[in-house]
This record gives structure tokens, C-alpha cells and sequence, in this order.
């Protein structure tokens, strides 16, 4: 494992320049947009994404924890729920950038910032839930319950506020605007990019996790 | 099911009983409310608002009076079981789920309450038109299930942490902005006769509160079990 997990990880590196490399080099600047700003997809799409599947993850785990009762999987859920936040703050100011070159204001309410907003604000209550609670059983399953909750409402964010409202967001979901597609030569460095910022966060979990572990390791052998 | 739901609305009755001997919950629910009204009302009044600003911003001011008194009132449902320390006896005696359901009912309850009285002083107040009264209800209704919903299980999470009071707005509140976003566009829509818009946001409301209502009947009696 350890040494899968060495190779692993310098292929990662490899990747990652690769991609920025072909992000900023390779690619011809998209038309349609204003400068380079296109190229701000290949890290926005990414970070967006690996934020949704941390969430979900998150959740998941969270599930686990209420059904199984072991330690590791309200680890898994509280590194998650961190890689999450973390993802979705930069999805967040990546999107603010590319609004700024693109519509002239790094901040307008759009129904996708509006939600974006109220998903940050949700998963730093599950934070601030997790520092109200000292039992670390009772710490586990009620923020496993809130995890679980505001899951549930994520979708209303995603997918319904914006829709009742209307979004300058290029809808990436459901594609049906032929303009608004991308080339072969986009599409296949916004899919590597889509791995690599996969990967990178797989790592992140498992180094997360692994610290987690230490940490609950030394406070049986404090106690 | 008919035995589960005597016993539901027993705990519901246990709740209101306690309630109108001290009146805290109610009190601190009519207080925040129509001290919001009032100095909502003090300053801008019928007349401040242009028309066509009207249906927005008066949707806007009632939701958040209603959603914030809420927020004053409905964390007491479980926090005065843990601090009267009756919540061991309460755990022998019901089934979770009853027990839910029951908090819930209650809940509801104040809430409707609350609404009865604020709604109509409100669209009095501020000369709040709407065209569509009998949808106007609907959304009312609705918007506050699925208000009662979120903070029943959000008042059950908080009940076992510590720092109850200021943690019970923190957890709400996000999972209840979207709610609120779509009771205000339903509410806009009702007060400005925009059939489409009401129809999609009472279907957004059904969808956000009986997802809620299903996801919390299974989360309930984890968090109560203790």
C-alpha cells in the first residue's frame, strides 16, 4: 500500500502540472468570453464538482456512522464536510473572478452565489455544531443527523433557487444550448482536470482521516 | 396507527397544557413579532413603498418577522424537557416517533397561532394587498409545515448540545434560508396574482417539506435515543 500509494501520489503531481500546464498553454482562449477568462472553467468546474462529491461523501459517511457506531466513519465525515468548505470557498472565488471579467461585479446575488452562500453557511453550523458538543459519541451522531439534514436541502440550492430565479450561471447541468458546449480539446482538459482535482482530494481525505485516527488514538491512551 | 396517533397528539396536548400554564413560548413568539411589526410598520407604513416595489419587499418583511419570531419561540420544545429533566420519563412512556410527531403537532400549533394573529395585522398595517386570498392561506399553511419541520428536529439536535440558545439560530437558519427564499416568491406571487409562479414555488415548498418531514421521522429517534 505504501509504496502504491507513493507512485500514486508523484503521478498525481505529474498530473496536476500537466493539466495547469495545458489549462494556461495549450488551450486557445475559448470565444465568446472576454480575454483568458475562459480559462478560469478548468479550475472552477473542478473545484465545484469535487465540493458536491465531498458533501456527498460527507453524508454518506455520516449514514455509516449512524448505522455502524465506529469511530472512522465520523472522521471520514468531519474531513469531508472540512474538504467541502474548503473546495467550495474556492469555487466560490474562482466564480466571483470570472463574474468580475465576465459581468463587471465580483459579487451580485446571483441565485448561484445565493446558494453557494447558504451552502458554506450550512456546513460552518455543522462546524459550530461540532464545537458545542464534548462527548465525542454524542459529538458523532448529532452532527451525523445534521449532516444528514443539510444534504437533504442541497439540491433545493442547486437545482430549484435557481431555477425560480433567473441566472447569468452558464446551466452546466442541462445542457441545451448548443452555444454553450465545449470543443473536444476543452472538453478533454476540463475532464483531466476533473480527475486530477478528484485525486488530489481523494489524497486530502485519506491524509485527513489518517490524522484523525492519530488523534483519537492519543486521547484513549491520554485517558 | 390510530393507537400511534392518540398517542401523538397526547404528547401535543401534555405540551400545550405546560404551555398555557406559563405562556413562555407564546409569549416570546407574539413579543418578537409585534415588536418587529410594529417597528416595521412605524417606519414604512402603507404609503412609504412604491407600487411596484410592494408585493416584494411587504413578502419579504412578512417572512422574516414570521421566521424570526419562530426562531425567539420554538427552540423551548425539547430544551424545557431536558431542564425540567423530564425527558427520561418522556423516553419510557412514548415511542420516538410519537414523540416527534407529538413536538411537532405542537409546534405547529404555535406557529399557526402566531400566523393567525400576525398575518392579517400585518396585511392591515402595511396595506398589504393580496390578490389571491384562499392561495395566500395555502402558502401560509405550507411554508409554516415545513418551518415547524426543520425546527423541530434542529430543536431535538440542540436539546443534547450545550450554548442551546445561540446554537438553535446558527443550525436553523441555514437549512431554512432555502425555504424562506421559495415562501417569499410563493407569497409575491400570491399578492400579485402570478398563477405560474405560485404553482411552482408551492411544488418547490411540498417537495423542501415533505423531504424534510420523511428524512426527520428517520433521524428523530437517533437523536433521542441519547
Amino acid at each position: 500500500m505504501n509504496r502504491v500509494g507513493f507512485a500514486l501520489k508523484w503521478f498525481l503531481f505529474v498530473w496536476m502540472v500537466v493539466v495547469i500546464w495545458a489549462a494556461f498553454m495549450w488551450i486557445p482562449s475559448a470565444e465568446g468570453f472576454k480575454g483568458e477568462s475562459s480559462r478560469i472553467v478548468f479550475f472552477h468546474v473542478p473545484t465545484a464538482w469535487v465540493a458536491t462529491l465531498a458533501f456527498l461523501v460527507s453524508c454518506i459517511a455520516s449514514g455509516m456512522y449512524l448505522w455502524r457506531r465506529e469511530p472512522k466513519y465520523d472522521f471520514g465525515a468531519a474531513v469531508s464536510a472540512g474538504l467541502g468548505l474548503l473546495y467550495a470557498v474556492l469555487a466560490t472565488v474562482t466564480g466571483a473572478i470570472f463574474a468580475k471579467i465576465m459581468w463587471g461585479a465580483y459579487w451580485n446575488w446571483d441565485p448561484r452565489q445565493t446558494s453557494i452562500t447558504i451552502l458554506l453557511l450550512i456546513y460552518a453550523a455543522y462546524f459550530a455544531l461540532r464545537s458545542a458538543v464534548a462527548d465525542p459519541e454524542k459529538r458523532a451522531t448529532l452532527s451525523a443527523v445534521y449532516s444528514i439534514l443539510a444534504f437533504v436541502t442541497v439540491p433545493f440550492l442547486m437545482f430549484i433557487v435557481p431555477r425560480i430565479y433567473f441566472s447569468l450561471h452558464p446551466d452546466v447541468m442541462t445542457n441545451a444550448d448548443p452555444d454553450n458546449s465545449l470543443d473536444s480539446a476543452h472538453l478533454i482538459v476540463l475532464l483531466a482536470s476533473l480527475a486530477g482535482f478528484t485525486g488530489l482530494s481523494v489524497w486530502l481525505y485519506s491524509v485527513g482521516t489518517r490524522i484523525e485516527k492519530i488523534r483519537h488514538r492519543r486521547r484513549q491512551e491520554v485517558l | 396507527m390510530s393507537r400511534w396517533l392518540a398517542e401523538a397528539l397526547a404528547v401535543a396536548a401534555k405540551d400545550l397544557r405546560a404551555e398555557f400554564r406559563t405562556r413562555v413560548a407564546l409569549n416570546s413568539l407574539a413579543l418578537f413579532a409585534l415588536t418587529t411589526l410594529a417597528a416595521v410598520s412605524y417606519t414604512i407604513g402603507p404609503y412609504r413603498l412604491a407600487a411596484e416595489d410592494r408585493p416584494f419587499l411587504l413578502s419579504v418583511l412578512l417572512w422574516i418577522v414570521i421566521f424570526f419570531a419562530a426562531l425567539a419561540g420554538l427552540d423551548r420544545s425539547f430544551v424545557k424537557e431536558e431542564e425540567s429533566h423530564t425527558a427520561p420519563l418522556l423516553r419510557l412512556a412514548a415511542a420516538p416517533t410519537v414523540v416527534w410527531a407529538g413536538k411537532l403537532l405542537y409546534n405547529l400549533v404555535l406557529i399557526f397561532v402566531l400566523m393567525a394573529m400576525l398575518a392579517p395585522l400585518f396585511c392591515v398595517l402595511m396595506g398589504f394587498e393580496i390578490a389571491m386570498p384562499w392561495r395566500f392561506v395555502v402558502v401560509l399553511a405550507v411554508g409554516g409545515y415545513g418551518l415547524a419541520v426543520i425546527t423541530t428536529i434542529v430543536a431535538a439536535i440542540i436539546a443534547q448540545a450545550m450554548t442551546r440558545g445561540a446554537l438553535f439560530s446558527v443550525l436553523s437558519l441555514p437549512l431554512l434560508l432555502p425555504l424562506l427564499i421559495i415562501v417569499i416568491e410563493g407569497t409575491r406571487a400570491v399578492a400579485m396574482g402570478d398563477l405560474a409562479s405560485f404553482s411552482e414555488s408551492l411544488r418547490a415548498m411540498i417537495t423542501m417539506a415533505g423531504a424534510m418531514t420523511i428524512v426527520s421521522a428517520f433521524l428523530f429517534p437517533i437523536v433521542w435515543r441519547d
